[in-house]
């Protein structure tokens, strides 16, 4: 029960900073993943089956998502470890699309 | 994706990639098929694989090669009892030559056990002799002219490189020496690439000439190779072959020559394939965007193979 109260508040906050477009962009690389399991902005994202291939597949997703580019040290595979390093890569480390 | 205007199965064996123990331990101690290849590879190994595989370390052990033959083939014969599939091509690009080498028919399981083991402790060898300063670097969304670009800086500043294996038509292996890779994975990402796993050993360079021959000569030359019954696409040049002297080249080649996929690729779309099943767990060849757009790829995987099945119970059951 504890750990469940746990995933909740730890979905509470992370997510109230994310938008709605951003997880459901990420989950469908996540095959380890249940549908009806909370994501959690420390969410170990190899772990729940985010490969290289699925991250520069998530990469381009994201891109088109939010009409950004991935550029210099946004594109570092370390950026794909959880939800919050992404979420704060997209914020913080790309550009407009041109 | 869109459907194939070609009707073709072709099966694809994948190129290796860590697999934890863990992952396919239930498969391996359940399949039937599994079970019937480990008992010959411990009859073989004179060792049981499983214990071996269970408590090795890194990603690529001697184990873990052998595994993963092993469960490739057991799954490509699940496929075919369970899913009915009846491929008209195979493909095994790097590592995965070895699983189709058998599939094929032109080695014996048997001879692939030995070849696999063999093979892992000749490269092993090789390596910690040769060429220490080498490694392997992927990187993706680089295309054409942004690599060359790449490379050319790199010849100008007197650099080895090598392609070591074209993935997509944006995703590359090249072999560079170690102590640049920082410098480079910092221009790979400045030209909007991004640097992906590097691997040491390092593979399929022109460099590597000598293991080749090697393996030819005191490992290959002592295999029973026969004509294959389904043609193999070769990795390097998407020809098909039909003897097993070829398949034997081809992976001889591998040790020297670039793997070049999207040329599989389109042999096997010439050859009218339009679905290719992959036959053990693929991290990198049919999961790419030029593959997946290209043909209906369907992964057949522990996890797939070991999903429970519904059993519908007969009607009189609870009458």
């Amino acid at each position: 029960m504890s750990e469940m109260n746990s995933a909740a508040v730890k979905t509470g906050q992370t997510t109230s900073e994310w938008d709605p477009p951003f997880e459901a962009t990420i989950r469908p690389y996540l095959p380890f993943l249940s549908p009806d399991s909370p994501l959690t902005g420390d969410a170990d994202l190899p772990d729940l089956g985010l490969d290289s291939v699925g991250s520069v597949e998530l990469l381009a997703a994201l891109e088109t998502a939010y009409g950004v580019r991935f550029k210099d040290d946004a594109l570092k595979l370390e950026n794909f470890a959880s939800p919050d390093l992404i979420w704060r890569t997209l914020q913080e480390k790309t550009e407009p699309d041109d | 994706m869109e459907t194939p205007d070609r009707h073709g199965t072709a099966i694809v064996f994948p190129g290796m990639g860590p697999t934890p123990f863990a992952n396919v331990a239930k498969f391996m101690l359940i399949n039937a098929h599994a079970r019937e290849l480990l008992a010959t590879a411990d009859e073989v190994l004179g060792y049981r694989l499983t214990d071996r595989y269970q408590s090795a370390a890194g990603d690529y052990s001697p184990a873990g090669q052998l595994a993963f033959v092993v469960n490739c083939l057991a799954m490509a014969r699940w496929a075919e009892d369970v899913l009915g599939i009846r491929p008209r091509l195979v493909a095994g690009p790097s590592f995965g030559g070895r699983a189709a080498a058998v599939y094929s028919g032109v080695l014996g399981f048997a001879d692939a056990v030995v070849m696999t083991a063999r093979l892992a402790d000749m490269m092993d060898e090789y390596f910690a002799a040769e060429h220490p300063e080498l490694v392997t670097q992927s990187m993706a969304r680089l295309p054409e002219a942004k690599l060359a670009e790449l490379r050319a800086e790199l010849d100008g500043q007197g650099e080895f490189n090598d392609l070591a294996c074209q993935v997509d038509d944006d995703f590359v292996m090249l072999t560079v020496r170690e102590g640049i890779l920082e410098d480079l994975q910092r221009r790979i990402r400045s030209l909007g690439g991004m640097p992906l796993y590097t691997m040491k050993p390092p593979m399929h360079s022109h460099l590597f000439a000598a293991l080749g021959e090697r393996v030819d000569a005191e490992l290959f030359a002592g295999l029973t190779w026969s004509d294959p019954a389904l043609p193999v696409v070769a990795d390097q040049d998407g020809r098909l072959l039909t003897t097993g002297d070829e398949v034997r080249r081809m992976l001889v080649d591998g040790f020297t020559r670039t793997v070049r996929w999207p040329v599989v690729r389109a042999a096997l779309a010439a050859q009218d394939i339009g679905t290719l099943h992959v036959a053990g767990e693929d991290r990198l060849f049919t999961r790419v965007t030029g593959t997946t757009r290209a043909f209906l790829v369907v992964p057949v995987t522990p996890q797939l193979v070991m999903r429970p099945v519904r059993r519908q119970l007969p009607s009189t059951v609870n009458a």
